[in-house]
């Protein structure tokens, strides 16, 4: 088996799921790793050379916020000793110019941000926390450094529409790479995705808003715009397909063949605390399973497609399935289909403000007792809270 | 395809990193999200990407490494550092 295992590219180094931010959108999982639990600074150095000797070229801190663990800097520094190009994927906040100074002197390639909007009040209400003003002065400071800048924002129903906006912010703050992508409905996004699933008429508004900026930023700043796949007939070629370029660690030390594999309960995955990373990515029952396309069902199996997509996302399977080896049922060609196609209908009347429902935000381990569910009401209660304080 | 003028200087972004690959020995670009393996005319080309070599002496170099004419492999080098560009792996100019 392990002769089939190709060169994987890219390591997402999820170092923490502490997150200042409570973004409802966010596809960590529900249940998530508190601090207690998290690897050593030792382990994850491990990590990075082990991944750097499998063939890795890229490795992306994030979490969480990976600027709540204040080893980051010389985790940066083993990244770059082994030949990486790191990149952190932040939402800035815990960002001052000392640590951006130390990031940058210890070898960091490049940063991410995460904008929630391009308006500070629709962006703080999205990220449950007020963050935005700190965000546009860290993108800023980021730029005098001339540290190579990208942002990112998660598309939904309540801030796709101001699209050209964000186009326009991310311009006016030198970034390099914009990445818009609409949410992708696993953990949180999954509990919320009747009320962040953008209506067909807003997709079909921000598809063209976005291929006009690919073009007219052709050389100035990379655009990437990622689609629901709830409107498409076909599925997302998942990870560029399962076990074959990206390897995700999460804070505990799992080895996931995704960031959000977690939702496939009947997987089983190895910890670099046991094994190494090489033998988790050769030869582990998680990363074999899904491992080329000989193991895909009906109708992939026959299907012109299969090498395009390779049967889609595991993930999504078996979140609306129930079953993770099954056909992605964003395909037109799944029996299940119509589970989603119902689901898309259904939330095509739906009101594009925050305030329309009962969102959940997500929130770090054992934060304000367990099973406590914040919804945006309680959520600005907090705020207000916090600014009283 | 249309040439770029002769005495720009074109220089590689600091978002994009050479070096040379572990797996393979060969040199590769990195960059956010992406990798781009060189050939040896690639790397030739993205080694004088340094902002003080214009594109006629980048044509010149490289039309006396591989013995060839300057107007033969010009389009080739422009279409080589429009790949570039289109990737935003070159500063763009001011």
């Amino acid at each position: 088996m392990n002769s089939a295992a190709p060169r994987p590219f890219s390591l997402l180094a999820e170092i923490t799921h502490r997150c200042p931010l409570h973004c409802p959108y966010c596809s960590n999982p529900l249940q998530l790793a508190a601090q207690a639990g998290e690897l050593t600074t030792e382990d994850w150095k491990r990590v990075l050379t082990e991944a750097s000797e499998l063939g890795v070229l890229h490795v992306g801190f994030s979490g969480g916020e990976p600027l709540q663990r204040p080893d980051l800097t010389e985790l940066v520094a083993t990244a770059r000793e082994a030949g990486l190009y790191s990149n952190l994927i932040t939402s800035s906040l815990g960002l001052d110019r000392q640590r951006l100074e130390d990031l940058k002197r210890a070898g960091l390639d490049s940063i991410q941000i995460s904008f929630q909007s391009d308006e500070e009040s629709l962006a703080d209400k999205i990220a449950g926390v007020s963050a935005h003003g700190r965000k546009l002065q860290a993108a800023q400071m980021v730029r005098e450094s001339g540290m190579p800048l990208t942002i990112n924002t998660v598309l939904h129903r309540a801030n796709i529409g101001r699209l050209e906006q964000i186009i326009l912010l991310a311009e006016r703050l030198g970034a390099e790479r914009l990445e818009l992508a609409n949410t992708q409905y696993y953990g949180w996004a999954f509990k919320n995705r009747a009320l962040l699933l953008p209506t067909r008429a807003q997709i079909e508004e921000a598809i063209p808003i976005a291929s006009a900026a690919k073009k007219r930023l052709l050389g100035k700043m990379e655009v990437l715009f990622v689609a629901p796949d709830y409107y498409s007939d076909r599925p997302k070629p998942c990870m560029n397909g399962w076990g074959q370029k990206y390897i995700t660690v999460n804070p505990i030390g799992e080895v996931l063949p995704c960031p959000t594999a977690h939702e496939i309960k009947s997987l089983r995955f190895d910890n670099v605390r046991e094994k190494s990373l090489a033998w988790i990515w050769k030869e582990s029952e998680a990363f074999n399973r899904f491992r080329g396309t000989e193991w895909l069902p009906q109708p992939c199996h026959d299907c012109e497609f299969r090498e395009a997509d390779f049967g889609g996302c595991r993930c999504q399977a078996a979140l609306i399935t129930g079953d993770a080896a099954v056909t992605d049922p964003a395909c037109q060609f799944s029996p299940h289909r119509k589970t989603l196609t119902e689901f898309v209908e259904a939330s095509q009347n739906g009101e594009s403000s925050l305030n329309a429902g009962e969102l959940v935000f997500r929130q770090n381990a054992g934060s304000q007792g367990k099973g406590k569910i914040i919804t945006a009401k309680n959520a600005e209660n907090t705020k207000k809270q916090k600014a009283a304080d | 395809m249309q040439l770029p003028s002769s005495d720009m200087r074109p220089k590689l972004s600091p978002r994009a990193r050479v070096q040379t690959d572990k797996v393979t020995g060969k040199p590769v670009v990195l960059y956010p999200e992406g990798v781009l393996m060189l050939n040896p005319t690639g790397h030739a080309i993205v080694s004088l990407c340094t902002g003080e070599v214009t594109f006629r002496e980048i044509v010149e170099k490289l039309a006396a490494r591989y013995k060839i004419s300057s107007d033969e492999i010009s389009p080739q080098v422009a279409e080589y550092l429009n790949r570039l560009r289109e990737r935003n792996l070159l500063e763009s100019e001011k």
